[in-house]
């Protein structure tokens, strides 16, 4: 803790008071990672906060260059590890764009499956760290709960906790079985009748938590697209922008589901608009599950992928936002260059301006609403 | 908001807040305490890709071609070809086959790139040590993990993990 001294200027003389310089973080619990920021505090008041990041770099886009594209998959899952297949998914989507390899049908829904079930998982993390962003403890636990049967359901499918490895150039790598897709049932069941009425009793609904977040870390719609926001911190400002919906991939576009929006573009809207993401994301599985088709799950030609000469953005809707991949190549069986865009940097570079002039524990509430995941940010 | 409508509000969201946490206590702990009791660990998650025998020749089956080698991301498979001392010629097994486990995604790439159904992913858990060193396992260290790997299962029951 480095603490420098310079005088505030509009105060009575004798009453100044001395900014002080506090490093927060890199492995503060409540920073989300190994996140720093570098506060400039004015008593209990933020005058600046500017976040460094780079602690968790693993220089991925130089290292998928020398690696053969399917390699690229399970590597990619490191990014954004809270919502790997949403990762895992996109990329595959650029490879097989530019690889010119033909999905099948019950791939295709299975990702859709896979993604959503991701975003509940994710989204109830968030749920427990937000709740512990704001000294409630309970709702940690409960968030915690649910997550970990999510994550026992990811395992038994894809066989790894957090880091599938499941997607495979031109489908997945097993199917599931009809027992796993009735476990999965269950667990929708239990997330709609006991697990979400819980959370909002728990936290959202409550007094302090709405006085808490109401008003607080407030953006305007103009802020939030001029700095790259998406996902649900534009959504929270009233824009109902989702990839989802406006440029629908896989099979969302014969799925039928809401975008909630926001109104203020404030903690808590960011809150509710996740909130009400999870109810969405139980609607679309539901979907999924009743029109499931039979079939394969994996393209035959998939050994020899060679993608051909050009380039692909594909984007796609994460638990956080908007992450693409950048994908130009030059024929070879690597990427000649591949360009991660993970919707938590642009969120992160928000930060500065969202905590200016904030008490510090509302910033710790700022920086948890956006929901930041340093393994994508630093990449 | 008025302040008595704010203390109202308070009050009840607590009581309500509590009314979802009393229920946990008619409920049993969830709670697994690691090392002491085992939790249940799913089966087929991967854990390591290992080399396998052949159960009706009793060999491995590997025939040491490379193309795990290959296809490996992060190349943490490491091949030397077994050659004849007498003739100078190569033979089509393994002389040393290492994995660096430390490296390794357990993507299992590996085990489907093999044509020749030469190496497996195990579910053993608990493959952590003290040593980065002694995650680098050897042709025949991989095979006791097979074989431990298969005792585990066969004790408790279970159906072999297909390809």
């Amino acid at each position: 803790m480095a603490s420098t001294s310079t005088t505030a200027g509009e105060q009575a003389p004798g009453l100044q008071s001395q900014l002080m310089t506090l490093n927060l973080g890199p492995q503060h619990p409540s920073t989300h990672g190994v996140l720093r920021v570098v506060v400039t505090l004015d008593g209990e008041e933020v005058v600046e906060a500017q976040p460094d990041i780079g602690y968790l770099h693993r220089n991925f886009e130089k290292i998928v260059e020398g690696w053969a594209l399917p390699g690229v998959v399970p590597f990619s899952d490191r990014n954004d590890y809270l919502a790997a297949i949403a990762n895992e998914v996109c990329v595959c989507d650029a490879i097989e764009t530019l690889g010119e390899v033909e999905l099948p049908d019950r791939a295709k829904w299975l990702r859709v499956l896979f993604a959503e079930l991701q975003r509940i998982i994710s989204h109830e993390l968030w749920y427990g760290a937000f709740g512990m962003d704001l000294g409630a403890f309970t709702p940690f636990l409960y968030g915690f709960r649910d997550r970990e049967t999510g994550y026992l359901l990811m395992e038994k499918a894809t066989g790894a906790r957090m880091l599938y490895a499941y997607n495979r150039i031109g489908g997945l790598r097993n199917d599931v079985t009809d027992a796993w897709l009735k476990e999965l049932e269950g667990y929708l069941d239990f997330m709609e009748k006991q697990a979400f009425p819980e959370y909002m009793k728990l936290l959202i609904e409550n007094e302090i938590f709405v006085m808490r977040t109401k008003g607080t870390g407030q953006l305007t719609r103009e802020q939030a697209i001029a700095w790259g926001a998406s996902g649900p911190v534009l959504r929270s400002t009233g824009l109902p922008w989702d990839l989802r919906k406006k440029r629908p991939y896989l099979v969302y576009d014969q799925l039928e589901f809401d975008v909630p929006t926001g109104t203020n573009g404030d903690n808590y809207d960011r809150a509710m608009v996740r909130m009400l993401e999870i109810k969405e994301s139980i609607k679309i599985i539901r979907q999924v599950l009743r029109r499931l088709p039979d079939g394969p799950v994996l393209a035959k030609a998939r050994a020899a992928v060679r993608p051909r000469v050009g380039e692909y953005y594909a984007r796609q809707e994460s638990p956080r936002g908007e992450v693409g991949v950048h994908l130009v190549s030059n024929g070879r069986p690597n990427a000649y260059r591949l360009k991660w865009r993970a919707p938590t940097f642009s969120h992160l570079q928000l930060v500065p301006l969202m905590c200016r002039g904030v008490k510090m524990a509302d910033m710790i509430a700022n920086l948890g609403s956006l929901d930041i995941v340093m393994g994508e940010v630093d990449r | 908001m008025s302040l008595p409508r704010t203390v109202w509000n308070t009050v009840k969201s607590l009581v309500v807040g509590h009314a979802v946490t009393a229920r946990e206590i008619a409920t049993r702990p969830i709670t697994v305490f690691y090392p002491e009791e085992k939790p249940e660990f799913p089966t087929g998650s991967r854990s390591v890709p290992v080399l396998k025998v052949n159960e009706e020749s009793g060999y491995i089956n590997c025939t040491s071609c490379g193309l795990c080698e290959r296809t490996c991301p992060p190349g943490c498979i490491e091949i030397t070809q077994a050659v004849d001392p007498a003739t100078n010629k190569k033979k089509p097994w393994p002389h040393l086959y290492t994995l660096d486990l430390s490296h390794c995604m357990v993507c299992n790439l590996c085990v489907e790139a093999c044509p020749f159904d030469a190496l497996e992913m195990l579910d053993v858990p608990e493959l952590a040590t003290y040593q980065v060193q002694d995650l680098k396992f050897h042709k025949e260290q991989l095979l006791d993990l097979w074989k431990t790997g298969k005792a585990i299962r066969i004790a408790e029951g279970q159906p072999m993990p297909s390809k």
